[in-house]
C-alpha cells in the first residue's frame, strides 16, 4: 500500500515540476525572444539575479510574512477546531453563535485592519490576527460539518461498548471528520497568506506585502514580480506541507 | 416489613426451590416489552427468558421490531412499557450499555485501524491497556482465522474476514450475553455456511450466550436451542420454538428429516407473517 502511495506521490510532483520549468521557458522566451518592454514583464534572468544581489530584505520579508501566517493559521486551526467541537456538542451553542460568525465573515477584513493595527501595533501579532480573522470560520464550519456526518450506527456501536463522550470524540469523531478539516485547512493556507499580506499594507517595515508596496510606489517593476515569485513559493509550500499532512494521516482513504 | 423478610428467607430454607433455580441462570429477561415510535407501534407485550448458555435465534418478517429489540437489549433505546431484569435484578435500559457485546448488520470496522485494532476496541474502550489488548487479540488470531492479517487495514480485506474481525472485536469484549443482528447477511451462501458451523465451534469454546437476529430459517434452525419466530409489526413472539437437533452440528444436518421439519413447521408459522406485512 505505501510504496504504490509514494510512486503516485513522484509522479505528481514530476509533473509539477516539469509544468513550472514549461512556464519559466515560456516566460523567458516571451521577454528574449519577442521582445516584451521589461517595464511590464522582465525577464526571470533579470528577476533572479537581482535577488542574488539583494537577498536580505527578500529572505527578511519571507521569513516575517511566513511566521505571520502561520501563527495566525495554527491559531486559526486550533480555535476553528474547538469551536466545531463544541458548537456539535451544545445545540444552544451553536444556535447563538454560528449566525454571528457567519456575520463576522461578511465583514470584509480590510474594515477591521485599521482597528487590529490600533489594538496590537504595527507588530507580528496584529497580522497574525488578521490571518487568525481569516481562517477560523472555515475550520469551524468544516470540523462541525464533519463531526455531524459521521455514521449514526458507528457512534451506536461505540455507545453499546460503554464509550464515553471523550472517548467517542477521540476514536470516532475526530478521525471521521479529518478529511473535511483537511479541506478547511488547504482553504485556509491561501486565506492566512493573504491575510499576512493584507495586513502588512496597514503598515510595517519588513514582510512581503511591504515589499510589494514598495515596490508599487517606486515602480520598480523586478522587486514586484521577485516578490510575487515569493509569495507563490511560501504559499505553495504551505499548501504541500499540508497536503503532505494529509497524505500521511489520512492513509486509509481511498483516492481518485 | 417482617412478612418480606420471611418470604425472602423461605427460599435459603429449601435449596431445592426450582424457582430460585431458573432465577440464578437467567441473564436477561424482557417482559411485556413495548416501544411505540410515533403511531407505529414497533414492539408488543414482548417477553423472553434468555438463560445462561443458550443460543437464541430470532426470525421475522421485515420490520417486524428486530432491531428495536436488540436496540433495546444492546441499553441503546429504552421500552415504553415493560420490565427489564439483568441477572435476575430489574434494570433501565440505559444500564445495559457495556453489558453486552453487540454487533450490528455491517461490520462498521474503523478504517484508519488496523485489524488488530479494531478487534481490541471494544476492551480498550473499557480501559484495557493497549499493549495487553493487543497481546490477547494476537492470541486469538488464528482460531478467527486472521493470522497474519493483524497489520491489515479494513479496506484490504474480503467481506468474510472483515466479518470475523466484527467477531472478535465481539468476542474479546467479554460479556456473557453476545447480540448479533444478521452478521453473515451480506455474505454468499458458501461462505455463509462456513461462517455459521465456525461461530457453533467458537461458541461451544468460548461458552457465551447468544441473541441472534436472521433472515434465513435454515440459519435460524442450524445455529439456534431456540428459535423466536416473531409475528408482523407489531413484534410479538408468534412462536417459540425448541431444536433438539443434537451437537455439534454438522452441514450433513441440514438434510436429515428432523430439520426438514422443523423448517416446513416454522416456514408456514413465517410465511402467514410475511403475508401479513406484504398485503397492501
Amino acid at each position: 500500500m505505501k510504496p504504490r502511495l509514494a510512486t503516485l506521490a513522484h509522479g505528481a510532483t514530476t509533473r509539477l515540476g516539469l509544468t513550472v520549468l514549461g512556464l519559466a521557458l515560456v516566460w523567458q522566451a516571451s521577454t528574449a525572444l519577442l521582445g516584451v518592454p521589461a517595464s511590464y514583464l522582465p525577464g526571470l534572468d533579470a528577476i533572479f539575479s537581482m535577488m542574488h544581489r539583494h537577498p536580505a530584505p527578500f529572505i527578511a520579508g519571507f521569513i516575517r510574512t511566513a511566521s505571520e501566517m502561520l501563527i495566525g493559521l495554527a491559531a486559526g486551526t486550533l480555535v476553528g477546531l474547538i469551536n466545531g467541537v463544541l458548537l456539535h456538542r451544545h445545540q444552544l451553542l451553536r444556535q447563538l453563535l454560528l449566525p454571528l460568525f457567519i456575520v463576522s465573515q461578511t465583514i470584509p477584513v480590510i474594515a477591521f485592519g485599521a482597528l487590529v493595527v490600533m489594538w496590537f501595533g504595527n507588530s507580528l501579532l496584529s497580522k497574525a490576527v488578521i490571518a487568525f480573522y481569516l481562517t477560523f470560520f472555515t475550520i469551524t464550519v468544516n470540523t462541525l460539518a464533519g463531526l455531524r456526518s459521521v455514521d449514526p450506527a458507528q457512534i451506536r456501536l461505540l455507545r453499546s461498548f460503554g464509550a464515553s463522550d471523550h472517548q467517542l470524540l477521540w476514536r470516532l469523531q475526530l478521525p471521521s471528520a479529518l478529511p473535511d478539516i483537511f479541506i478547511a485547512l488547504k482553504l485556509a493556507v491561501a486565506l492566512s497568506l493573504s491575510g499576512a499580506v493584507v495586513g502588512e499594507w496597514f503598515g510595517d517595515t519588513t514582510g512581503l506585502g511591504v515589499l510589494l508596496l514598495q515596490s508599487m510606489y517606486n515602480e520598480d517593476m523586478v522587486t514586484l514580480w521577485a516578490t510575487i515569485l515569493l509569495v507563490a513559493l511560501l504559499g505553495s509550500l504551505s499548501f504541500a506541507a499540508v497536503a503532505l499532512m494529509e497524505r500521511v494521516m489520512l492513509f486509509w482513504q481511498p483516492r481518485a | 416489613m417482617t412478612a418480606t423478610s420471611t418470604h425472602l428467607a423461605a427460599p435459603r430454607d429449601n435449596p431445592a426451590a426450582t424457582g430460585l433455580m431458573i432465577e440464578s441462570s437467567s441473564i436477561l429477561a424482557l417482559d411485556g416489552v413495548t416501544k411505540r415510535f410515533g403511531q407505529i407501534t414497533a414492539l408488543e407485550n414482548f417477553g423472553v427468558d434468555i438463560r445462561k448458555g443458550e443460543f437464541i435465534t430470532v426470525i421475522g418478517p421485515s420490520g417486524c421490531g428486530k432491531s428495536t429489540l436488540f436496540n433495546i437489549v444492546a441499553g441503546l433505546e429504552s421500552p415504553d412499557e415493560g420490565r427489564i431484569s439483568h441477572h435476575g435484578k430489574p434494570v433501565a435500559a440505559g444500564d445495559l450499555l457495556g453489558q453486552v457485546a453487540f454487533m450490528p448488520q455491517q461490520d462498521l470496522l474503523l478504517p484508519w485501524r488496523t485489524v488488530l485494532d479494531n478487534a481490541i476496541l471494544a476492551i480498550e474502550l473499557e480501559g484495557t491497556p493497549r499493549s495487553e489488548a493487543r497481546r490477547m487479540a494476537m492470541d486469538m488470531l488464528p482460531e478467527f482465522g486472521l493470522t497474519g492479517f493483524e497489520r491489515h487495514y479494513p479496506q484490504q480485506l474480503s467481506g468474510g474476514m472483515r466479518q470475523r474481525v466484527a467477531l472478535m472485536r465481539t468476542f474479546l469484549f467479554k460479556r456473557e450475553l453476545m447480540l448479533l443482528d444478521e452478521p453473515f447477511g451480506a455474505l454468499d451462501s458458501l461462505t455463509r455456511s462456513m461462517m455459521q458451523r465456525w461461530l457453533l465451534e467458537i461458541w461451544r469454546h468460548h461458552e457465551r450466550t447468544v441473541l441472534f437476529i436472521t433472515h434465513d430459517i435454515d440459519e435460524a434452525i442450524f445455529l439456534g436451542d431456540r428459535v423466536l419466530v416473531m409475528s408482523a409489526r407489531p413484534g410479538r413472539i408468534k412462536l417459540e420454538q425448541h431444536i433438539g437437533l443434537p451437537r455439534p452440528r454438522l452441514g450433513e444436518v441440514v438434510t436429515s428429516e428432523a430439520f426438514v421439519q422443523l423448517k416446513r413447521k416454522l416456514l408456514k408459522e413465517l410465511e402467514e407473517e410475511s403475508m401479513k406485512s406484504f398485503t397492501p
